[in-house]
């Protein structure tokens, strides 16, 4: 991927249903092989997993100074990709609010193959004021 | 074999030893190819006040994916599936985390096939809840 000069991620600014644009890569063997060794999982089908869809799309979107981390997610499997294949992503903001003071922000990408196959499609809740969790889980620190 | 497996009302334990090998595995499965919290622990120190870099909750995803995998079988659990989780706690390097599920209902669909709803979680070694959530998968379709 190259990198390219984009515009900074700004909370106030993003919109519900704003799309992040679509990117493309073939999926290799080498990648299935590594997602297996990383989960630990031979019988491992879906490393599109790893490869965080939304969170790609976000940061190939925006420059994103802020950071973030994971609140949640939750994947649909729809067909397990095949390798050699172009996985072709497309992601928008699904939503966004803020709860307890904390904005968060909701990313969704869906994933199908180079013959149209819906592969999967994945969201992320992601809280954008990470330091939030780091003095949660430091609370003396 | 579907319904021979859910026979049970309880998923497979799947157990995990993460590693920042295994974390930088994961990771590495990426297309962008960046530093970030998982992968950088001076960054998860900026980001989050942390001393460690933090697996990423999509690992989580993956480990329950393979549980769910095994509860209610391949075929249909590749083709319907859907894992949705929350995160409670940082999991790192040194942890040890497994995962958990109880069968919470099936509901008989349209289609002659059956909706399993399962409640998830993950745990790591000292008994805290890391990850929370629901699976489903339809069988039989």
């Amino acid at each position: 991927m190259s990198e390219q000069e984009l515009p900074l991620f700004d909370y106030n600014e993003v919109e519900i249903g704003e799309e992040l644009g679509s990117y493309e890569y073939v999926l290799t063997q080498e990648m299935v092989d590594l997602y297996r060794r990383a989960v630990d999982d031979p019988d491992a089908v879906f490393p599109t997993i790893a490869v965080k869809h939304d969170a790609t799309s976000l940061s190939l979107a925006y420059d994103d100074q802020t950071g973030s981390v994971n609140a949640g997610n939750e994947i649909e499997l729809h067909n397990p990709p095949v390798p050699g294949k172009k996985i072709l992503v497309t992601g928008r903001i699904h939503d966004k609010y803020v709860r307890r003071d904390k904005p968060y922000l909701v990313i969704e990408a869906t994933a199908t193959d180079e013959d149209g196959r819906l592969i999967e499609k994945m969201r992320t809740y992601q809280l954008k004021k990470p330091e939030e969790l780091g003095k949660k889980w430091h609370p003396q620190g | 074999m579907a319904s021979a497996r859910l026979d049970g009302a309880t998923l497979p334990v799947i157990t995990k030893h993460i590693t920042q090998d295994v974390i930088n595995q994961f990771e590495a499965c990426g297309i962008l190819n960046r530093s970030n919290i998982h992968n950088d622990p001076e960054l998860a120190s900026r980001r989050l006040g942390t001393t460690y870099a933090i697996a990423s909750g999509r690992m989580s995803i993956a480990f329950c994916t393979e549980a769910m995998r095994k509860f209610v079988g391949a075929e249909d659990f590749h083709r319907s599936g859907n894992v949705n989780l929350k995160f409670l706690r940082p999991v790192k390097d040194g942890d040890t985390v497994s995962v958990h599920g109880q069968l919470n209902s099936r509901e008989p669909q349209d289609d002659g096939s059956t909706m399993v709803i399962v409640d998830v979680y993950c745990e790591n070694q000292n008994g805290d809840k890391t990850a929370v959530g629901q699976a489903t998968a339809r069988i039989g379709a």
